[in-house]
């Protein structure tokens, strides 16, 4: 009954496997495939057997070729295409077994024996049907969530169990191998189990494939998200009639380019960045690196320019409120404001004020921005080092900024601002560079119209303003940058200018910030004589305002605890208020010993007096200096030195002294740095006055440099040094005859009171200072011999001039 | 994807269905069946209970010798109907009759049975 054989047509297929009951579309191409289907067609029932090959490169498959286990199979529908291939639906029909290849050419043709898998039922199968049906409804879901319900419960209506693995089976889209180990299977138990295990299988990698599905759905669905609300935000906004925050942005800036007064070279790359800025997101970096820069460049003053006020009365009327005195600067000033008047696009001066602290420089420089009517701008250079600080960082930097000079245009939101660099000779330098060398470019008149800060990248226009720069030295401050600035002198006042000063100026503020009416407080002019001399000593005027504040806050006090009697301090009362006297007058160095002189010095404070001591060291050697004293001053000690020794014999010196003894010259105080040739003459005052015991006036100051021959030569600072000698209390001042011309600037009150010998030589400078003349030796005519460490030999016959 | 397609037409196993009207007559039934091309020695009726199986065999037998298909719509080999009537068929007889493509399989129920 089992032993049916027929003879069936082969069409060997290609990965897949044809399972009985089901239907298959399929396409043959392989001419013995078409013949085969050929032979089927034109037999009766239309059957072939279909079988799978092993290996599915093979085009001529022989039998080994294929598997032993195939389909009969009845062909459903047919059509043959254009280029001869047939397209098929078959139906599979009875599982047989390849017992015989009986056929090869032209096509195959097999002999076949019915191998259908034995109907058995037990439980152990429908168990493995159920848990079948249960795995497979799992994977639909998984695999197509969607799928109607319908799709399970028609699996569960199969009965038939075979027919189920095989339905299953072909849709699992299994490999051909796993799908043939299906059909081979002899029961039907086997089947299913084999089915089980393949949709176990399947069942995991849906499950993976699931969650990974799931995960990546999870990112995409929040970006998703975001881009959504995103783009809802955008519609409301434009249903509001409000633009995007960064088109917003655009447009303001937009708005603003066109009402500010841009260059065109500025405009064309604001508008540039501007484009730029428009297509970046307002989230990136770069948008608001952008925007800062065109926010800087709006609010720069371009093209903005105060305009000046030429009313010379005026600017004079303010000056002269402002400060006291100060003539050479304000006719600066009014120089200008004229020029300006006759030339309105003339250059602005670039001046440097020069003087001690506390004589009003800075505020000298605030009062000339309210006379011109200009905005005042303040950058304060002390201590800067760092050549960026200047002129920016280039924008690639993060948190770039533009340079100090730029960003005080900003502030002064006009072209033509006074702009005072202040403490130019406290620029520091160092490996980042040297701010002094961008200053040379920004107040050099003939480049500072195309000033390049590196952040802005653009030139700036800053010949317009009036730079004032201040120091207190020139020493320190770069010879070219020096060259730059137009020098003027501020030198400390007098006595009599700090009177001027504090009543106009300082008691009436101090008054204001106490609190207190000028009937309320009283300084008597005495009174205030002796806080300057006694409680300050100063070029300027500061410890002076101080020394004045803590008057009115005692006062002020005084008022607040009840007691409203109107104070007047009279002398008396300072001790009390002040505390006891700071400064003597350095006269109390009541006399003079020998060896001692006065001299004077030009500090960056103003002047001072010092006292230079020589004193003789028996059987020492040579010259010893101490006092902090610099290399010039020590060679003009050295000088002076030299000029005593060759006129010993004149002066009436022992040569013997001078040959068994060393000459020690000290210079107080000594923690003080000091320098320069000025000293010369008080040195060998000071020697002479050892050597021949006789004492110097205690009223006399001297300053001037020394030769070898004796001359005195010029020096600097005489003003400085005489404002110091009148406040010393010295009467009688030596200075070089060359320096007549500086007594000019000197107060008159000052020159009144000193009594001003302006020599040029040596012997007259003794002749004024020394107590008596000291009576040469009977050998003064001879030269003295040589010491061996004096480095010049005295030339014969150089005596110069009778010393009387 | 072929899920629908192959469960589908899998409920029809292996054997497809001619489309068939049912009449009833005065005698009984009239199962007209839409064979054309199938010879009625090819075709077997078995009634059990009150269901009429219909099952045979179209085979083409018109191809003649050098003929080859182009293309192939008409459906062959195995067929199979089953059609329950609303009676007892256990006494009717049943005849078949071929005429012009159809195939009418005519079921006589005695009256007094039907009585």
């Amino acid at each position: 009954m089992n032993e049916q054989i027929e003879s069936l047509p082969v069409l060997p297929i290609k990965n897949s496997v044809l399972f009985p009951g089901l239907l298959m579309p399929l396409t043959a191409g392989r001419p013995s495939s078409v013949a085969a289907i050929d032979a089927a067609l034109a037999s009766e029932d239309k059957e072939l057997l279909i079988v799978t090959q092993r290996d599915s490169a093979v085009e001529s498959p022989i039998v080994s070729d294929l598997y032993a286990i195939g389909t009969k199979a009845v062909v459903k529908r047919m059509m043959r295409r254009q280029d001869g291939a047939v397209n098929l639906i078959v139906q599979g029909v009875e599982r047989v077994a390849l017992t015989k290849i009986e056929q090869t050419e032209p096509y195959l043709v097999a002999q076949v024996r019915l191998a259908p898998v034995p109907e058995e039922t037990n439980t152990e199968i429908e168990a493995m049907r159920r848990a079948i049906l249960e795995l497979s409804a799992r994977a639909i879901q998984l695999a197509q969530p969607n799928a109607p319900i319908e799709v399970t419960q028609m699996l569960a209506e199969n009965e038939e169990p075979l027919q189920l693995t095989y339905l299953i089976g072909s849709v699992l889209g299994l490999p051909v191998e796993k799908e043939q180990g299906l059909i081979e299977a002899p029961t039907r138990l086997d089947a299913l189990r084999l089915l089980h295990s393949y949709l176990l299988h399947e069942l995991q990698v849906l499950e993976l494939r699931n969650q990974i599905n799931v995960q990546a759905q999870g990112e995409m669905e929040r970006q998703q998200r975001e881009y959504l609300l995103r783009q809802q935000l955008r519609a409301i906004q434009e249903e509001l009639g409000e633009t995007s925050p960064e088109q917003a942005d655009a447009e303001m800036f937009r708005k603003q380019m066109d009402e500010a007064q841009l260059p065109e070279e500025v405009r064309k790359e604001a508008e540039r960045e501007l484009s730029r800025m428009e297509k970046l997101p307002q989230a990136s970096p770069d948008y608001h690196v952008i925007r800062t820069y065109l926010e800087m460049i709006l609010e720069l003053p371009w093209a903005k320019s105060t305009e000046d006020n030429l009313d010379l009365a005026h600017a004079r009327q303010v000056l002269d409120e402002d400060h006291f005195d100060l003539k050479e600067v304000k006719e600066r000033i009014l120089e200008h404001l004229g020029v300006l008047k006759l030339n309105p696009t003339a250059k602005s001066p670039i001046l440097c004020f020069v003087g001690p602290p506390g004589v009003g420089k800075t505020s000298l420089g605030q009062s000339i921005a309210r006379s011109l009517g200009r905005k005042f701008e303040r950058l304060a250079l002390g201590g800067m080092h760092d050549e960026a600080e200047l002129r920016g960082h280039r924008r690639t930097y993060i948190g770039a900024m533009p340079g100090r000079i730029v960003q005080a245009m900003r502030r002064a939101e006009s072209n033509n601002p006074v702009l005072m660099l202040d403490e130019v000779d406290k620029l520091g330098r160092d490996f980042r560079g040297d701010p002094a060398a961008a200053l040379l470019e920004i107040l050099d008149p003939a480049q500072n119209h195309t000033f390049r800060d590196n952040y802005l990248d653009l030139p700036f226009n800053l010949s317009k303003v009036f730079f004032i720069t201040t120091a207190n030295t020139i020493d320190t401050v770069p010879s070219p940058l020096l060259d730059r600035m137009e020098m003027l002198r501020l030198s400390g006042y007098s006595a009599e200018e700090k009177m001027e000063i504090a009543h106009r100026y300082l008691i009436p503020r101090q008054l204001k910030e106490s609190g207190l009416t000028d009937q309320q407080f009283i300084l008597t002019d005495e009174a205030l004589n002796h806080v300057i001399g006694r409680y300050t000593r100063e070029a300027g005027v500061r410890q002076l305002e101080r020394a004045i504040g803590s008057l009115t806050r005692r006062v002020a006090l005084r008022f607040a605890e009840g007691d409203t009697t109107p104070a007047i301090v009279r002398v008396e009362d300072l001790p009390e208020m002040l505390g006891p006297e700071r400064f003597t007058f350095e006269l109390a160095r009541k006399q003079l010993p020998p060896g001692v002189a006065t001299g004077l010095a030009w500090t960056e404070t103003g002047g001072d007096v010092l006292y230079i001591e020589a004193t003789l060291l028996p059987a020492g050697r040579g010259l010893t200096l101490t006092g902090h004293l610099g290399e010039v001053m020590q060679e003009s000690a050295k000088a002076a030195q030299s000029f005593i020794w060759a006129h010993a014999g004149r002066m009436g010196i022992d040569p013997n002294i001078v040959r068994r003894s060393g000459v020690h010259i000290h210079v107080p105080a000594g923690a003080i740095p000091k320098d320069g040739p000025s000293a010369g003459i008080t040195m060998a005052t000071a020697m002479a006055s050892v050597l021949t015991r006789i004492p110097i006036h205690k009223e006399v100051a001297m300053t001037g440099e020394i030769t070898l021959r004796g001359k005195v030569l010029p020096i600097g600072g005489v003003k400085e040094k005489l404002l110091a000698a009148h406040r010393a209390g010295v009467t009688i001042v030596i200075i070089p005859k060359e320096n007549e011309k500086d007594l000019a600037e000197v107060p008159a009150d000052v020159l009144e009171a000193l009594q001003i010998s302006a020599v040029e030589t040596m012997d007259e400078v003794l002749q004024i200072a020394l107590e008596r003349l000291p009576s040469p030796r009977p050998d003064a005519n001879l030269e003295m011999p040589a010491p061996v460490w004096q480095q010049t030999p005295p030339v014969p016959g150089t005596a110069e001039g009778p010393l009387s | 994807m072929s899920l629908f397609f192959i469960s589908a037409e899998a409920g029809a196993a292996m054997a497809w269905r001619p489309a068939a009207d049912i009449y009833r007559t005065p005698e009984g039934w009239i199962v007209k069946l839409e064979l054309a091309g199938v010879q009625q020695e090819d075709v077997n009726v078995v009634t059990s209970g009150s269901e009429l199986f219909i099952s045979g065999v179209r085979r083409d037998r018109f191809v003649e010798e050098g003929w080859s298909h182009h293309s192939m719509e008409i459906t062959y080999s195995h067929f199979e109907r089953v059609i329950e009537l609303p009676c007892d068929l256990g006494r009717a007889s049943v005849s078949i009759e071929g005429h012009d493509g159809l195939l009418l399989v005519r079921v006589i129920i005695s009256h007094e049975e039907e009585r």
